[in-house]
């Protein structure tokens, strides 16, 4: 067959296409985890909402007004939390469905097929980004009615800014897909970094609102700009730096990571067909 | 002329020792399975402190810059030290959250694994593989709570000014509570073969209502209501009102009553379930099927 021996774009696309199918599937047929997806991010927020009712005077936080320019805590942390899904989306993407394909033995199999190995990764990214902009969605209307959303700026400049932000996620995707080959454990690693990086990046707060000692290691992170360019954009907090600066950083950071991330795969995949543990778990 | 060898009386006739060695066998396994994944340990000392990070930067950035909201905090929950009360509360949901995990999945976990059915035929009490994995998990979480103490005290500078008897006090009366939620939630998973979802509400629950980050008293009159049905509730209360406030035997009486009174509720159900769904198996012979 003509597509199996010389693999062509068009054979790719279809590779891809068949991959992003099978996923699309396999999430429609657990429907209770879609309700999952859209509520549990709401019901992390719950103790943050009630938490700022706390140190609220007639709702307004002034406290927080003085880290981000803005007394609306819950429009920042809902913003943030949405982002963060996308983020977990690309973590969860590549990492845990590698994971998923060495449990239920499939990967060795995969592994052997005429098609680039970074594509079986970025094609199991596809149907969860989809599913992700749905369910944000989602999560996004239902909050705004529990606690309250009001973005008062620009919508496509923030979804400008996002995209490079977004691939190069995919370079963070793929070092760590790899790192969850090597270890074949994924979910501690996937939920501690992603954690982590949720944390310092201010996905929650204001990174300021950080001890001194911690604020460089989140300044050091190109997705804390992106929060806050996003945010900048769309609920017109104070940034961190000025918008157009922060975008540059975004593409100079896609750039970069996907260099990286690619580097670093290639490396950790063949020390793991060197060990020939690709089949364990 | 051939001999049989004597049956082992402990097979044909099960007696306290051999029920007992069973479940130290069990321990066994399941301590060995544990420290099989390096992660899971490492987990255990990460967690206590990742976990409140995003709770308690959101609480110094809700207080500003210059500390001016924390006023409004003391009034509502009659301590300044927001760090510990947030610690407080964090703990008591992931100890819920990881009974659920382990306990709750305990039984699940040798069904999907294919082992459930042969383990259930060997002359052993059934309830023996669950108090195995009650076993491992209490002692996991001994650990996890004195790491997260210490990392407390270490990194977020909590001061605990409570006696620690009585700080032990309260968390042994939520014990029962507990793990008697998570034995009723491990009938329930292998019953219904899901049980992500089912964690994800049960702890959901606990987040909204029981006031892991703030003051229940902040919430509408309804939710109080249901907080008031929740054993996690009286458990975060108490452990900070010994912990944080100093408070003697008389003042943590109204939680430890109700967490005690809940507990014996909470094992009984859970008992009563694990004979039910026991039973239910046998009949529909679906035990093995996943």
């Amino acid at each position: 067959m003509q597509t199996l021996s010389h693999p062509t774009p068009l054979s790719h696309a279809r590779a891809l296409w068949a991959i992003t199918w099978k996923d699309w599937k396999h999430f429609w047929r657990y429907p209770l985890n879609v309700a999952s997806y859209i509520f549990q991010p709401l019901v992390w927020l719950v103790p943050v909402y009630f938490m700022g009712q706390v140190f609220s005077v007639d709702g307004e936080a002034r406290g927080f007004a003085g880290y981000s320019g803005s007394g609306d805590y819950m429009s920042f942390i809902l913003l943030g939390t949405a982002l963060n899904n996308f983020i977990f989306a690309v973590f969860w993407g590549m990492g845990y469905a590698l994971k998923n394909d060495m449990d239920t033995g499939v990967l060795e199999a995969n592994w052997l097929l005429p098609i680039p190995r970074l594509l079986l990764l970025v094609g199991h990214t596809f149907t969860n980004l989809i599913t992700t902009a749905l369910t944000s969605a989602a999560m996004l209307a239902i909050g705004a009615l529990l606690f309250g959303f009001a973005p008062s700026g620009s919508v496509w400049p923030a979804v400008l800014t996002l995209l490079p932000m977004l691939i190069g996620l995919y370079g963070f995707g793929f070092a760590f897909a790899a790192l969850v080959m090597i270890l074949r454990e994924a979910n501690t690693l996937v939920d501690v970094s992603s954690f982590l990086v949720q944390i310092f990046s201010g996905a929650n707060f204001p990174v300021t609102a950080l001890p001194r000692w911690l604020l460089p290691l989140a300044l050091a992170l190109p997705l804390t700009y992106g929060f806050d360019a996003v945010r900048g954009w769309l609920l017109n907090t104070r940034t961190l730096l000025p918008l157009g600066v922060e975008a540059a950083l975004l593409v100079a950071f896609m750039a970069v990571m996907l260099a990286l991330g690619v580097g670093a795969f290639r490396a950790l995949e063949r020390r793991v067909r060197q060990l020939g543990t690709l089949g364990q778990h | 002329m051939t001999t049989t060898a004597p049956l082992s009386p402990s097979l044909s006739r099960p007696g306290l020792a051999a029920e007992l060695r069973a479940l130290w066998v069990i321990f066994k396994r399941e301590w060995l399975i544990f420290r099989r994944y390096p992660s899971w340990i490492v987990a255990l000392f990460i967690w206590p402190v990742i976990f409140p990070t995003a709770y308690i930067f959101s609480a110094r950035a809700l207080a500003g810059p210059d500390g001016g909201g924390l006023a409004l905090f003391t009034q509502a929950a009659g301590t300044p030290d927001f760090i510990g009360y947030i610690a407080v509360g964090t703990t008591v949901w992931m100890w819920q959250n990881v009974t659920l995990w382990t306990i709750g999945l305990a039984l699940r976990n040798e069904q999907t694994r294919g082992t459930l059915e042969s383990n259930w035929l060997s002359p052993t009490w059934r309830f023996s593989f669950l108090m195995g994995a009650a076993l491992v998990q209490g002692l996991q979480l001994a650990i996890f709570i004195l790491v997260a103490g210490i990392e407390f005290w270490l990194l977020y500078g909590v001061r605990f000014h409570g006696h620690p008897l009585l700080i032990l006090l309260v968390f042994l009366a939520a014990v029962p509570a507990i793990y008697g939620l998570g034995i009723a939630f491990a009938s329930l998973v292998i019953t219904s073969k899901e049980a992500n979802n089912f964690v994800f509400l049960v702890r959901g629950l606990v987040m909204i209502f029981c006031g892991i980050t703030f003051p229940v008293s902040v919430m509408p009159g309804w939710m109080q209501a249901i907080a008031a049905w929740l054993p996690p509730t009286y458990a975060i209360h108490g452990i900070r009102n010994a912990s944080l406030n100093g408070a003697d035997l008389a003042a943590l009486l109204p939680d430890l009553i109700p967490l005690t009174v809940f507990g014996l509720g909470w094992l009984a159900i859970g008992y009563l379930a694990f004979v039910w769904m026991e039973r239910r198996a046998r009949q529909t012979g679906a035990i093995g099927q996943y």
